[in-house]
C-alpha cells in the first residue's frame, strides 16, 4: 500500500521545457511541487487530455528532480500529438505517482537495464538510483533505427556502459537488443531491469530465465483507468500474489494439471505493475 | 430579498436517497477507494460496485481494452473473486463510504441471480443493488436476460422477491425494443432502470487477420454512444413511472443534461473517469449552475422536459 506521503493525487503542472530530441519524440518538462520527491523509479502518470476530448494517457517518469518531473513521448496518435503540440507554460494535470516501481535492492550491484523502443523513459530513474548506489550499470538499448536513440548519453554520464542495437543496423547491433542478452554468459549481471513492447519483455524474460539472472520489467499497456479500477490492463501472473481467482494455464488437458506454475491469476498491469518479477508472469 | 438558495440536486431511487444524481458506473469505478486519491467521494450521489458473480470468475484473455474513436470497447468478462470471498474479504470496507454504495450482481440462471442478491443485499454495507443483466461479454449466457422479455422479468421477480432494498434493473441496448423490456421489468417489481448498458461492438487487426480483443467481441462505451444511450432513455421514459439512471458517454453537465430532459431522474457516469476524474464533480457543479440561471429549485422539474409523452414521476 501507499504511505499518505507517497499518495498519489491529482497534480496540477505547467510545462516549463520541451525538447524534441528526435523527430516524433518529445519530452515535456513539468514543473510540479511536491511530486518528483515522491516518485519511485518505474512509477507512471495517467496523463488528463487538456482537451477533454480524449481518454487520459499513461507515460512513465522519465525525469523527477526538484520541482520538475518529465514525460518522454512517442507520437502515434491523436492523445499523444495534443500532449506533443502544448508549449511553454501550458497548464497539463496528472494522476501520479501511479504503480509500483523497480525493486532496485533486489538486482544486486552488477545491472543491465534493457531497453526497447521509448521503454527507455522508465529506466533513467532506476539508472540514477541504481548509479548513486555505487551499482555498475550496463545499458543494452534497441530501437527501429538510428534516429529513433534517444538519450543514450545521459546513461553513459551515469558511468554505464551503453550497448546498441538498431532494427534497420544503421547504428550497433543489427537485429533485436535481446539478441546481445541471450549471447551473454550465464550470471553476466546480478540482475535486469527491463522496459519495452511486450514482445521484447517476453524475449528478456526468456533470456533471463537461460542466462540464470533475476528480471524486472515494467510492461508496457493501453490503460484505461490507470488506477486499478477496470481491471483492463491485465497480466497472466502466478497465482500467489492477488487474491484474485486463479485459472489454470492448461485447462483444457483431461489430466489435471497439479504443478503449481500451471495456476495463474489475472494481475492488474497498472496496479500490482507495470514492474513484475519475469519469472512470475505466465504470458 | 433572501440569499438565493442552491437548486436541490438531492434524488430518489426507491427507498435509496441520493445527495448528488450522479452513480459511478459499475466496473469503471472498482469499489471506489481507487478513486478516493482524485476526487471527495462524498462528491458523488453513489458507487455502483464491480458486479458479483455466484462462483469466482478469471476473466477474459488480455487485449480486454481497444480504443476505438470516441469510444472504448471492453471485454472484461466479470472477473470477480465470487460472493463468498467477496462477502468475506471485501463488503466490510464498503461500510464507511461517504456516498450510497450500490451492489451489482450478475448471473447465469435465475437462481444466480436471487441467490447473489439475497446474500449481498442482507449486509448493511451495501445500500442497494444493480442487476446487472446485461453483460455483453461473457458469451451468450449474460446478456440474454436483457435481450428476452420472459428471462429479464424472471431474473428481476426472482432478485425483487430476496430484498426489500432499491432495486436497479441495468438495461442493453442490444435489443429490438428496449422499451418492451422496460416494461416487464417495472411490472416485476424494479425500483429503477438503469439505460443503458454497453453498445456490442468488435474490433479488427487488419495486419493480423484477428479481433483485436482477446474475447473477440466486447462492450463499447464512452461519447461514441451517447445519442444511441438519449434515445433509449427517451423511449424507456415513454413506457414507465419509475426512475431512469441515464449513462452512455457522459463527460460534460450538457452531456448529463440531455439524459435528463429526455427522462432520466439520474445519471451514471463510467468511461468518463477515464478522461478524467474530475468529471463527476463538473457535472454536478454544471447542472447546478444550469438550474440556477433558470430559475428552477430543484433537479427534478427539468426530469423528461424534453420529451412530449414522458410518462414517469417528476
Amino acid at each position: 500500500m501507499y504511505t499518505l506521503e507517497r499518495s498519489p493525487a491529482v497534480h496540477r503542472t505547467v510545462v516549463s521545457d520541451r525538447r524534441e530530441p528526435v523527430p516524433g519524440i518529445v519530452i515535456l518538462g513539468l514543473h510540479v511541487p511536491r511530486l518528483a520527491s515522491i516518485t519511485l523509479p518505474g512509477q507512471f502518470a495517467m496523463v488528463v487530455p487538456p482537451s477533454g476530448e480524449q481518454e487520459a494517457t499513461a507515460l512513465g517518469i522519465y525525469e523527477a528532480e526538484g520541482e520538475r518531473v518529465s514525460l518522454m513521448l512517442v507520437v502515434v496518435g491523436p492523445r499523444t500529438r495534443e500532449l506533443a503540440e502544448l508549449q511553454i507554460g501550458a497548464l497539463l494535470d496528472l494522476l501520479a505517482p501511479l504503480g509500483n516501481g523497480f525493486e532496485l535492492e533486489a538486482l544486486g550491484d552488477n545491472v543491465a537495464l534493457i531497453a526497447g523502443g521509448v521503454g527507455i523513459a522508465s529506466l533513467l530513474l532506476p539508472a540514477q538510483a541504481l548509479a548513486a548506489r555505487g551499482a555498475r550499470l550496463t545499458l543494452l538499448y534497441g530501437a527501429r533505427t538510428a534516429a529513433a536513440l534517444v538519450d543514450a548519453d545521459r546513461f553513459a554520464a551515469l558511468g554505464a556502459k551503453v550497448v546498441l542495437a538498431t532494427d534497420d543496423g544503421t547504428r550497433g547491433h543489427a537485429g533485436f537488443v535481446t539478441e546481445l542478452l541471450r549471447a551473454l554468459p550465464k550470471h553476466a549481471f546480478s540482475g535486469i531491469a527491463g522496459c519495452g513492447p511486450s514482445p521484447m519483455l517476453r524475449a528478456v524474460g526468456r533470456a533471463a530465465a537461460y542466462l540464470d539472472i533475476p528480471a524486472q520489467l515494467a510492461l508496457e499497456e493501453t490503460f484505461a483507468c490507470g488506477v486499478g479500477a477496470c481491471w483492463g490492463c491485465v497480466v497472466p501472473h502466478a497465482a500467489s500474489s492477488t487474491g484474485t481467482p486463479v485459472g489454470l494455464i492448461r485447462a483444457k488437458r483431461a489430466e489435471p494439471p497439479a504443478r503449481e506454475s500451471d495456476r495463474f491469476c489475472y494481475a492488474r498491469i497498472c496496479k500490482e505493475g507495470p514492474v513484475f518479477w519475469a519469472h512470475e508472469l505466465r504470458w | 430579498m433572501a440569499e438565493a438558495t442552491q437548486p436541490d440536486l438531492a434524488v430518489a431511487l426507491g427507498g435509496l436517497r441520493l445527495s448528488w444524481p450522479t452513480l459511478m458506473g459499475s466496473g469503471c469505478y472498482g469499489s471506489g477507494e481507487e478513486y478516493a486519491p482524485f476526487i471527495d467521494l462524498a462528491a458523488l450521489g453513489g458507487v455502483v460496485l464491480k458486479s458479483v458473480t455466484r462462483h469466482p470468475r478469471l476473466g477474459n484473455a488480455a487485449p480486454r481494452l481497444v480504443s476505438t474513436p470516441s469510444g472504448l470497447l471492453n471485454a472484461i468478462g466479470l472477473q470477480n473473486p465470487g460472493i463468498d470471498a467477496y462477502l468475506e474479504n471485501d463488503v466490510a470496507k464498503f461500510a464507511d463510504r461517504p456516498c450510497a454504495v450500490i451492489g451489482s450482481v450478475a448471473g447465469f440462471s435465475v437462481d444466480d441471480y436471487a441467490y447473489v442478491t439475497e446474500r449481498l443485499a442482507a449486509r448493511d454495507e451495501i445500500d442497494a443493488i444493480e442487476l446487472n443483466i446485461s453483460c455483453p461479454n461473457v458469451g451468450t449466457e449474460g446478456e440474454t436476460f436483457a435481450c428476452d422479455p420472459s428471462l429479464a422479468e424472471a431474473a428481476t421477480r426472482a432478485a425483487r422477491g430476496v430484498t426489500d432494498k432499491t432495486l436497479i434493473v441495468k438495461l442493453s441496448p442490444n435489443v429490438t425494443d428496449i422499451a418492451a423490456i422496460a416494461r416487464v421489468v417495472e411490472a416485476a417489481g424494479a425500483d429503477a432502470l438503469a439505460v443503458i448498458n454497453t453498445v456490442r461492438g468488435m474490433s479488427i487487426d487488419v495486419d493480423r487477420w484477428t479481433p483485436r480483443l482477446g474475447n473477440a467481441n466486447g462492450g463499447l462505451s464512452g461519447p461514441a454512444i451517447r445519442p444511441v444511450a438519449v434515445l433509449a432513455v427517451w423511449e424507456v421514459a415513454q413506457a414507465v413511472k419509475i426512475p431512469i439512471v441515464g449513462q452512455g458517454g457522459i463527460e460534460t453537465a450538457r452531456d448529463a443534461l440531455e439524459f435528463i430532459l429526455a427522462g432520466a431522474s439520474a445519471v451514471g457516469i463510467g468511461t468518463g473517469n477515464f478522461t478524467d476524474p474530475r468529471v463527476p464533480l463538473n457535472v454536478v457543479d454544471g447542472i447546478r449552475d444550469y438550474l440556477a440561471a433558470r430559475g428552477h429549485a430543484t433537479l427534478s422539474e427539468i426530469v423528461g422536459k424534453a420529451n412530449p409523452r414522458f410518462a414517469g414521476v417528476r
